[in-house]
């Protein structure tokens, strides 16, 4: 008996049924044993590993949110300043990681199904576009298995919603960003693979109405000292320097070094240890990179193996980077205003009293920088720095927004706390599913 | 012959580079094996070639390896060109 509780257990741990899709996949392609065997324990490593670097962010995120918390002091109403890390990866991360209520089981399941669901409305409708951005993939996946899985319904009915929401997005979020694809790309070859379709066509939308594309950003001059900022691992650390050393300082103004060095840092060094909390979530960022490397690197070429040859000659829609040599000057534009953006977005949250998200170079690069390209598509220069900059003020007010009335569930109690997601394509959906839910009670 | 395919992130674009290098390799009977990896840190991994978007011209200059930069990551024909050209230049250079 007891080799039997073993496997159903076993079978129960994501990072088990993630390795059994990536063996699935690899058995289907006709790998050789090796690479199958070591193809399948890369991905269980690389969901282990995901988990290690979860902990590390956590353990970086807990006390700068608590400097926060010790130097704004609290408000009339009894709410002083909710601060959080907006990093999609990292909420899915942290959720499977922990399984609470078998909820990490249930997003492998919807990564699966949800794709498969895909390939189906690609093969029958006539929106023939492949989703091969495997992040992505898993993002979503995990988005809407948490979002159906907090509703009141049975396992198997959240993975059945969730892998019909997760497919349909796969196959109508290239579709919609097509026709600008075809602007930014000049041809009719690659779709757009990735959650930030709906802001990204809110700025070609916005470019449209304000602009002109003949005035594109690609003649001005821009200065490429900006292209360090596209190094993430040192952007990030700088602005996660910045984040703490100013958290630290409010909480120093509040409670003294004496104070602070006793009731949050435990003797260290008041400064030294914000700045080793702002490193240490650029650590653990890295680590969960990694991770999320390994774990798909074996799951995508599945993925496009079994793609094309279900549907042949269908358009691969592909991760971001792939519209960026087609203008490097809206990428570097998007990527400054971006960070303007989320600042002025960030104060406006503060001075309503909404949670409000740490500034994020991701999101500044891959998504306003995207955002900078659409806008340019439609709307030139003007359509550029607007592309770029709703991209991050409408993004942090909508982030804001299903972090503080817990779309996605309690992401605290399913471990990860001072975590939310980032994509509108899994947000704004989220919402009105959400909507839908609480008006039939079980939200 | 081990290659790095880059990308930003280190998943998502170069990943898609890294399968079609891969084909490139099969077809024309090379041994390698294809790595992708992050444009910050690939320098830590041992490598003989680099292809990655040619949006990464800056970041890969000075690179002590030869470099195929590409412009367009669905375009067979050209990762072919390139990639293969980098791979001579390589066996040029007593690799």
């Amino acid at each position: 008996m007891e080799i039997i509780f073993f496997i159903i257990e076993l079978l129960q741990l994501p990072a088990i049924i993630l390795g059994l899709i990536a063996l699935a996949g690899l058995l289907l392609l006709r790998k050789p044993a090796n690479q199958v065997v070591t193809g399948t324990f890369k991905t269980v490593l690389g969901m282990l590993i995901i988990g290690v670097g979860i902990g590390a962010i956590i353990d970086a995120l807990i006390p700068i949110q608590n400097m926060f918390e010790a130097g704004i002091p609290v408000g009339p109403e009894g709410a002083g300043l909710e601060t959080f890390v907006t990093f999609d990866e990292a909420v899915v991360g942290a959720v499977q990681d922990a399984n609470v209520a078998g909820v990490g089981g249930i997003i492998a399941y919807t990564l699966l199904f949800g794709f498969l669901f895909h390939l189906v409305l690609a093969r029958i409708t006539p929106f023939r576009y492949v989703y091969l951005t495997g992040h992505m993939i898993w993002i979503h996946a995990g988005a809407f298995a948490i979002l159906f899985h907090s509703f009141d319904i049975p396992d198997v009915a959240a993975v059945a919603a969730a892998s019909i929401a997760t497919g349909a997005y796969f196959t109508l979020a290239p579709a919609l960003a097509q026709p600008v694809m075809r602007k930014i790309t000049g041809n009719d070859e690659i779709a757009f693979g990735h959650g930030q379709t709906l802001l990204n066509m809110l700025g070609a939308g916005v470019g449209k109405l304000i602009g002109n594309p003949e005035k594109t950003t690609e003649e001005i001059e821009v200065k490429e000292g900006w292209n360090f900022f596209r190094d993430i691992a040192i952007s990030t650390s700088i602005v996660m320097l910045a984040v703490a050393a100013f958290a630290a300082v409010l909480a120093v103004i509040q409670v003294g070094i004496g104070g602070f060095q006793e009731e949050i840092s435990n003797g260290q060094n008041w400064l030294v240890f914000a700045l080793l909390r702002g490193v240490g979530f650029v650590a653990g960022m890295l680590v969960l990179l990694y991770g999320v490397r390994m774990l798909i690197a074996e799951i995508v070429p599945a993925f496009k193996g079994i793609a094309e040859k279900v549907i042949p000659g269908a358009k691969p829609a592909l991760d971001v980077p792939v519209i960026f040599p087609f203008a490097p000057n809206a990428l570097l534009i998007g990527l400054i205003v971006g960070v303007i953006a989320q600042i002025v977005a960030m104060v406006a949250l503060g001075l309503i009293g909404w949670p409000v998200p740490l500034p994020s170079m991701i999101v500044a690069f891959f998504a306003s920088g995207a955002g900078a390209i659409f806008g340019n598509a439609t709307g030139g220069r003007r359509g550029a720095v607007a592309g770029g900059f709703l991209w991050g003020f409408v993004g942090w007010f909508m982030i804001s927004f299903a972090f503080k009335f817990q779309v996605f569930g309690d992401l605290t109690e399913m471990g990860a706390a001072g975590l939310a997601f980032t994509v509108p394509d899994a947000i704004v959906p989220g919402i009105l599913i959400w909507l839908v839910a609480r008006l039939f009670g079980i939200a | 012959m081990r290659i790095a395919a880059l990308c930003g992130m280190g998943f998502g674009t170069s990943m898609m580079l890294k399968l079609a290098v891969e084909d490139v390799l099969a077809a024309e009977g090379i041994k390698g094996e294809v790595l992708s990896w992050d444009v910050g840190s690939f320098r830590s991994q041992q490598v003989d070639v680099v292809v990655a978007s040619s949006d990464m011209r800056r970041q890969l200059e000075g690179a002590e390896v030869p470099v195929a930069l590409i412009d367009s990551v669905v375009n067979k024909d050209e990762i072919r060109e390139k990639v293969l050209a980098a791979i001579r230049e390589h066996q040029a250079e007593g690799g």
